[in-house]
């Protein structure tokens, strides 16, 4: 009985250890090309590259991202994606949107483009492309029902890397103004003694909120 | 009492499991915007042929069973009749060809799916559904001499998610399929070298 204590130490001490472990580190590089700056009644629409054959950018990570810039100081007013697509239909499409500049400024020339773009008040078009992976899956977890009872009892492992670019177009000037990449990795955990505990590094959402808060403060121009 | 209720729980059991090995069927929906382009001023008569309102594609699995029967015949018809508005001055659907050329109008669209194809992450090992279809595009005179007959092909995708079914990812990359068709066609419409020579006619 007096090795209770002990035990609930240790297993303490693990838990613990383990769940700093399962922390996220997150990287966040800017490149500025341009100054920049946004005025009350001008808006920013933040789309999701989907020309990739193997990938496709998440659009709930393209809406976790415009939400958080409309929080707090500096926010933003976000036109949200699909409206804004539906909008411009058939010339923000996967196979139609611009891929470059260049092409936003030939697309620029449509009158239709160019009076949406006006009626959303776009000064500013957002394009986030990239995709979360899980590698390194370690581990075995092996679940048994009984007329006892039911129980699980094993380890598992796994690493998520996110790695999402977000290139940003200025429409008043039409050129790149800057791009900010975010590379967010973490380990999470899934003991089982008896109970499966999950202990889930949080990359993706770390990886929304950083890049958020960091292109906040790019379209702002501080 | 107790040998009825028996038989009832097999009876649901074996219904359940019978049910679990049959097709998934999956009948597109989806929402399809209209076009901002500038309407050419035509007027169009438009004839889905049955074989384009029926269309249904059966997926089979590696051991020959039917795996999904995906039916986007009624979404293709939603999707022109979204489309081809915006794309013309006056649009008549008709019931056949006969009908349209009795209409006098300037020309007679009618589509056709020539091929469908679908890829799950299961057989590709890809994170993604995709759905790709080739269509018959056949434009013809009031006459019913054709003018153009050409093919286009759509693709659409979708990322695979903990939280969704094989039904609901698969009806997610047909629609973007057939939004897909909506933008190329909408827009290379006028470049179709046939289409192109007859306009300059007009």
């Amino acid at each position: 009985m007096k090795h209770y204590p002990e035990t609930f130490k240790i297993s303490s001490a693990l838990l613990f250890l383990i769940a700093l472990a399962s922390c996220t580190t997150t990287t966040i590089d800017e490149f500025r090309q341009a100054e920049t700056g946004i005025e009350n009644n001008e808006s920013v629409v933040i789309l999701g590259r989907r020309q990739a054959s193997d990938y496709e950018t998440r659009s709930e990570f393209v809406d976790c991202v415009g939400e958080r810039m409309t929080r707090g100081d500096g926010a933003i007013s976000i036109v949200p994606e699909q409206e804004f697509v539906d909008a411009m239909f058939p010339w923000f499409e996967p196979r139609t949107a611009p891929l470059r500049t260049r092409d936003l400024e030939r697309l620029m020339t449509e009158d239709v483009v160019a009076d949406r773009m006006t009626e959303f008040g776009i000064r500013y078009i957002v394009w986030l492309d990239g995709f979360t992976e899980t590698t390194d899956r370690s581990g075995s977890i092996s679940c048994t029902v009984g007329p006892g009872g039911a129980g699980c009892f094993g380890f598992g492992s796994w690493e998520d890397d996110a790695n999402f670019d977000a290139r940003v177009w200025d429409v008043g000037s039409l050129s790149n103004v800057g791009t900010i990449s975010t590379d967010a990795t973490g380990q999470s955990y899934l003991p089982a003694l008896v109970i499966p505990i999950p202990l889930i590094a949080r990359v993706e959402a770390n990886a929304c909120s950083r890049l958020a808060t960091q292109l906040k403060e790019f379209v702002n121009g501080s | 009492m107790m040998a009825g209720l028996g038989t009832r729980v097999l009876a649901v059991l074996a219904a359940i499991s019978l049910s679990a090995c049959g097709v998934n069927n999956v009948v597109v929906q989806g929402s399809f915007p209209t076009p901002n382009i500038s309407p050419l001023p035509l007027s169009v008569a438009v004839f889905y042929d049955p074989a384009l309102t029926e269309f249904a594609y059966i997926e089979y699995s590696e051991t020959g069973t039917e795996e999904y029967n995906i039916a986007s015949g009624q979404s293709h018809v939603e999707l022109f009749n979204a489309v081809l508005p915006a794309m013309f001055d006056e649009v008549v659907v008709v019931g056949s060809l006969e009908e349209a050329e009795m209409l006098g109008v300037d020309a007679i669209f009618a589509p056709l799916i020539e091929e469908f194809q679908l890829a799950l992450p299961s057989k590709t090992k890809l994170d993604v559904y995709e759905v790709w279809i080739k269509y018959n595009m056949r434009l013809m005179a009031a006459d019913g001499e054709y003018i153009a007959d050409w093919v286009l092909t759509s693709y659409g995708k979708t990322p695979t998610e903990s939280m969704r079914s094989a039904e609901s990812a698969i009806n997610d990359a047909a629609v973007v399929a057939l939004r897909d068709l909506a933008s190329s066609f909408s827009l290379s419409f006028t470049q179709v070298p046939e289409v192109r020579d007859w306009l300059n006619t007009l």
